[in-house]
């Protein structure tokens, strides 16, 4: 293990205590603080993993995770970021993508035949003859894809999510970001600041040049992340990493939790009045020959780890940098120890001149329009050729470490999520927005800005600017606060070079998807010139750096080998999760919310079988025998309980009530008479019929009313819709959740009913269509009506929820005697089936109107149609003779049932099955379709089309409705 | 011989100490260990009504105006009264005030539409934070306050009766059909507030402390 830093004020770790960890089946030893990758570096590893497609040996290059350079396999999750993941004790880390080791991969070779893996050569190689193809893409995905997991993997860890309002949402706790956000906070408002690496301090942090005052930026940062820390107004995420933001101040990100939280990652949606973008720069990464060798690096990247982790990067540095934070790391580097042997910087001119004062007193050779042309070494770069940047002269220099980086880019990622156009500026060399969302500001570097002054006070001016916003100051402050930015330096010039002069078969503009500047070359020469088109042929930016590394430079290079002059150069769009993130943490706690009725438990008792209908669980089978053939029988035969709970229940009262239900039912529902129950049916504008239900009336304008289950979410909306205009005083309560609902069914039903009740339930006192209140044990309240859905005689009981499981043992204990039994929502939809009642949604869909599934009956036509829902539309296709028609029909030569949903065709689709079974009722297979209405005679066959069947049919014949007990006798009596 | 008696959508997973019999609800009156984390009390036995009329104006069940403003509560004498929009109204009679009932004909008892908790304790935004995207620290809403909004992805009414440190809490009800799930997603996000079951006396101690 190499010897670390163990004083420096900078550092994030405590050398004090050992991290143990296992790498590759050994064991070794990192330190508290250190990232997986830090702890790595520190044990002498220099290749982490192998790229994805030429397996080329791979390295640390910016430590902030901007490229899949370092993902790894830890503790069986494999592509951990481990740049941006903190060592714990017991982690067992291994390499991906590799067949033997990282060191020594057996699919290295494929580095040399990059010539037959051109760009795009998988959309037009090794597809003639046509049957290599498949042979082809099974050997491509064999090798492509980073990482491995087994489909029955089990994410360990906890995983949450929270959903936080706040005034201000700050991205990024750099200095800009904190300043923003102590601005804002000072105006009272209540600030959210997103930083994400898990400490305060962006760029101001591991730097030892001077702030002001002989104090040091690192000590500023340390002090202003102690004013944010301390006050009560923010609240800081650290290790938080935005993944999405949207023009709406929505900004998402997932949190990496500590030893101390109760997660291990979480979900983070924010919703702000106003967004501040602080996000700062990355570094545009230079492109030269093997530029993704190990053992080159970003600056911030050797600076970092000197400064954050105590790990000198290597013994003999050379730079190739393209700003002035390239100087100053070479300077801070050299006095730490590390022997610098050229710093080549691609500008000729505009360096800071006190550091470029510093380099000459430490003998450090400074090449000014100088530019690495390529890094040399097998696995590790030992060697780097350096040349003007017009290639005219070139010079070699022995190193271990090649810090390089063509220039500072800003960090546009959230802009550009948010929709925000943006602009390549000439000066700055930036993509910088004209035109910012409504409540949403910048602040920082991503500004073009580098003085700490300006920077802090952009941060001022943006927290004021999103104060205005919230309305916690007036526009005199904001105007201050810009009259003191103006007065500082503004944005400073930025370098442009994107790549060195070299031809660019080995350099490398995507590290992530292996795309060079040659790849590129051809792509465009494929016809694809534009970036969009670029990214996606070359594959450049697709892999999940999510363009952190080509962002930039891919729309500059793009632009510059077409020499387009005068053509908008924009970055590409990037889509969340901008950062790599786990789909556990997506996921978060994952509760399923589903809706079970107040007997729920006690019918999964008597073995009932859940299946999820649209919100509730309900139980659809008592036994393994889906045809439900025991259940069925019992209740033709005997007598059944069935819990029908899940309907839409309502109370409807207020003068206008009456007027409310005319306006909604087909019926004419003034002839509704207490102690009954009228059946009817709403519809749509359209005359499609939506939903149907029983009303009955409880007192003078006051209404009971069921509705489908799926239609109960809707129905208070419908009415008030329909009567928007019309200022009636009616009153509409839900109350599905309340009552709880018994369906008691069978020649039986009355035997078992008369044995919990006192009242007179005979035929002549309760007849078809009746409906009574009564009290149960002196104690339960119930509404029963008297229907038949299934054919029976059968009895609807319901009753407050709280009372449904004493109502559910007294119907068993009364029942005992005749074997009463469960029937459950498959075994109702068969015996319905039999007697031809129709389930909307079953027998319908959206197009079918009330006429169509014979429900016309229901429709009282001397209503005025402008005073029923969908009547209008009803009379217009009451002669249509296009349109479907419900019918009934038997297979043929007593075969089986065709699939719900299968197809009546001749020499086209001519109609469809919407329910048919085999019936224990009638001994053979029956079903209802919606046919084209000259294929609904009685009498017409029908050939049905089922899925997979080839160019089998089965055929079935049209019959009369309804095809049991047609006559009502057994629901009657 | 079937045992009448009414059932709580609402289960904690664990017996209570002590119970009390009241119009066949059997209410949890205190747990063996309540802690000093977040409490949730189950409530669903509480009457509730919707009072929806096209004129709430001079409407006062219990006798205690509505307020005027959708989203305003008011708590008096153990009525507490939600607007919710401008024809409706819910209250909840809590434990302790046993006033009949209003006979109006515009007034719906809803008791037995919704589970009813109650959460308090001085984490309890934290924790709603975590199950609810509603912004319950806004400084510009004054307790008691109506959120009809989501928690858990399921739309809930939610009475906020004090914003104030260790008496912090609310009320929170939702459709009864949900009450399995709801109970399970609050405690398991409740686990790292140290959440546990309390009884009505302690919910009865919180209200009359505000």
């Amino acid at each position: 293990m190499m010897t670390r830093f163990n004083q420096l004020p900078t550092l994030k770790i405590d050398p004090t205590k050992k991290v143990i960890f296992n790498y590759k089946g050994k064991t070794y030893s990192g330190v508290e603080g250190d990232t997986i990758a830090s702890a790595l570096y520190a044990n002498g590893v220099r290749i982490y993993a192998r790229s994805l497609k030429y397996h080329r040996p791979r390295g640390l290059y910016s430590l902030d995770g901007e490229c899949s350079n370092t993902m790894m396999e830890v503790d069986g999750i494999p592509n951990v970021r481990t740049e941006n993941t903190l060592l714990k004790q017991g982690m067992t880390v291994k390499e991906q993508n590799v067949k033997g080791s990282a060191e020594k991969d057996m699919l290295g070779f494929l580095d040399k035949l990059d010539w037959a893996m051109p760009a795009g050569f998988y959309y037009k190689m090794m597809h003639k003859p046509a049957r290599i193809w498949p042979i082809a893409m099974k050997q491509i995905r064999k090798t492509a894809g980073l990482g491995e997991i087994s489909p029955d993997f089990e994410m360990p860890g906890k995983f949450d999510e929270i959903f936080p309002r706040t005034d201000v949402v700050v991205i990024g706790g750099g200095p800009a970001g904190m300043t923003a956000a102590l601005a804002a906070a000072e105006k009272g408002l209540r600030v959210i600041i997103m930083e994400s690496r898990p400490w305060l301090g962006g760029f101001f942090d591991y730097r030892t040049a001077e702030y002001k005052d002989g104090v040091a930026l690192y000590q500023r940062g340390q002090d202003l992340a102690q004013q944010v820390e301390a006050n009560e107004n923010i609240r800081v995420l650290k290790h938080t990493a935005m993944v999405g933001a949207y023009s709406n101040c929505l900004v998402t990100g997932f949190q990496t939790g500590t030893d101390k939280d109760a997660f291990n990652e979480r979900y983070v949606e924010i919703r702000a009045n106003s967004v501040i973008v602080a996000t700062g720069c990355i570094e545009r990464p230079l492109i030269f020959d093997n530029n993704e060798r190990p053992g080159v690096m970003q600056v911030g990247c050797a600076l970092r780890m000197a400064r954050n982790y105590g790990i000198l990067p290597g013994e003999n540095g050379i730079f190739s940098v393209g700003h002035d934070l390239g100087l100053e790391a070479a300077i801070d580097l050299f006095d730490m120890g590390m022997k610098i042997g050229c710093v080549a910087d691609v500008r000729e001119d505009g360096q800071d001149p006190e550091l470029v004062l510093a380099l000459a007193k430490r003998n450090i050779l400074l090449l000014k329009g100088w530019v690495a042309t390529e890094a040399h070494g097998k696995k590790q770069v030992n060697k780097v050729s350096m040349s003007s940047i017009d290639g005219m002269i070139t010079r070699d220099f022995d190193c271990d470490v090649l810090v390089a980086s063509a220039g500072l880019t800003p960090v546009t990622g959230p802009l550009t999520m948010a929709q925000i156009k943006l602009r390549h500026d000439d000066f700055t060399g930036f993509f910088v927005a004209d035109e910012m969302p409504e409540n949403t500001f910048s602040a920082g570097r991503i500004l073009g800005i580098n003085n700490a002054l300006s920077i802090e006070c952009s941060g001022t001016l943006a927290g004021i600017k999103a104060a205005k916003a919230c309305g916690a100051c007036d526009a005199a402050e904001v105007e201050a606060a810009e009259a003191a930015m103006k007065a500082l330096p503004g944005p400073v010039r930025g370098s442009k070079l994107v790549t060195a002069p070299v031809k660019g078969r080995k350099s490398f503009i995507c590290f992530d998807e292996d795309t060079t500047i040659k790849s590129v070359k051809q792509t465009i020469d494929s016809g694809f010139d534009v970036p969009e088109l670029v990214k996606r042929y070359s594959s450049a930016g697709l892999g999940p750096g999510q363009s952190g590394i080509p962002g930039h430079n891919l729309p500059l290079y793009v632009a510059k080998y077409q020499a387009l002059a005068g053509v908008p150069v924009k970055p590409t769009t990037v889509r969340a999760p901008i950062v790599p993130t786990f789909i556990a943490t997506y996921a978060g706690t994952n509760h399923t919310m589903h809706k079970r009725t107040p007997i729920h438990n006690l019918q999964v008792a008597d073995k009932g079988i859940l299946r999820k209908i649209g919100v509730w669980e309900r139980v659809r089978y008592f036994s393994e025998d889906y045809s439900c053939k025991k259940e069925i029988e019992n209740v033709r035969n005997n007598v059944g309980m069935l819990d029908g709970s899940t309907l839409g229940k309502f109370r409807l009262h207020g003068p206008d009530a009456l007027k409310a239900l005319q306006r909604i039912y087909v019926s004419d529902m003034s002839k509704l008479k207490p102690g009954r129950v009228k059946y009817s049916a709403m519809c749509n504008d359209d005359g499609c019929v939506i939903d149907d239900g029983v009303v009955v009336m409880l007192g003078e304008n006051d209404y009971y009313i069921t509705t489908s289950t799926g239609r109960a979410g809707q129905t208070v909306e419908w009415f008030r819709y329909h009567t928007r205009y019309d200022g009636w005083d009616f009153s509409m309560v839900n109350i599905t959740d309340s009552m709880g609902v018994i369906n008691l069914s069978g020649p039986n039903a009355r035997k078992v009913f008369e044995k919990i009740t006192d009242e007179d339930v005979s035929n002549e006192a309760f007849p078809y269509s009746g409906f009574k209140e009564m009290l149960f044990k002196d104690v339960i309240p119930a509404k029963v009506m008297r229907l038949g859905f299934v054919g029976e005689l059968s009895y609807e009981f319901h009753v407050a929820s709280s009372y449904m499981t004493s109502l559910w043992q007294l119907l068993k204990e009364a029942g005992a005697e005749f074997g009463i039994q469960n029937f459950g929502v498959e075994a109702q939809n068969v015996l319905r089936m039999e007697k031809c009642h129709i389930i909307l949604g079953q027998e319908s869909e959206q197009r079918t109107n009330l006429l169509d599934v014979g429900l016309g009956f229901l429709w009282d036509r001397k209503k005025a149609d402008a005073k029923t829902v969908g009547a209008v539309a009803l009379r217009q296709a009451e002669n249509d003779p296009s349109r479907f028609k419900l019918v009934g029909f038997k297979m043929e030569n007593n075969g089986r049932a065709p699939r719900d949903g299968a197809l009546v065709v001749d020499s086209k689709v001519r109609g469809y099955i919407a329910t048919a079974r085999d019936s224990f009722s009638l001994n053979e297979a029956v079903g209802m379709a919606l046919v084209e209405s000259e294929l609904a005679k009685v009498g017409t066959r029908l050939e049905i089309y089922e899925d997979e069947c080839g160019d089998e049919r089965i055929y079935g014949k049209v019959v009369p409705m309804p095809f049991y007990d047609p006559d009502g006798t057994r629901m009657k009596s | 011989m079937v045992d009448i008696k009414r059932v709580s959508p609402v289960s904690f997973g664990k017996s209570p100490k002590r119970t009390e019999v009241r119009d066949n609800w059997t209410i949890a009156m205190e747990y063996d260990s309540e802690g000093q984390g977040l409490s949730i009390v189950d409530l669903s036995h509480v009457t509730r009504l919707d009072v929806q009329t096209g004129d709430l104006s001079g409407v006062t069940p219990f006798g205690v105006a509505i307020p005027e403003v959708p989203g305003q509560s008011v708590l008096k004498d153990g009525i507490l009264i939600n607007r919710m929009n401008g024809i409706q109204a819910s209250v909840f009679q809590l434990p302790g005030n046993g006033a009949d009932l209003p006979t109006d004909v515009f007034v719906t008892e809803t008791t037995e539409n919704t589970l009813c908790v109650a959460i308090m304790g001085k984490d309890v935004f934290s924790f709603m934070e975590k199950v609810s995207n509603l912004d319950f620290m806004d400084p510009k809403m004054t307790a008691p306050f109506l959120f009809q909004g989501p928690c858990c992805h399921v739309p809930c009414q939610i009475i906020t009766l004090s914003k104030d440190g260790d008496k912090a809490g609310l009320i929170l009800t939702c459709s009864r059909g949900y009450g399995k799930d709801m109970i399970h997603s609050l405690l398991d996000a409740g686990v790292e507030f140290n959440m546990k079951p309390a009884g009505e006396e302690k919910f009865s101690a919180w209200v009359a402390s505000l």
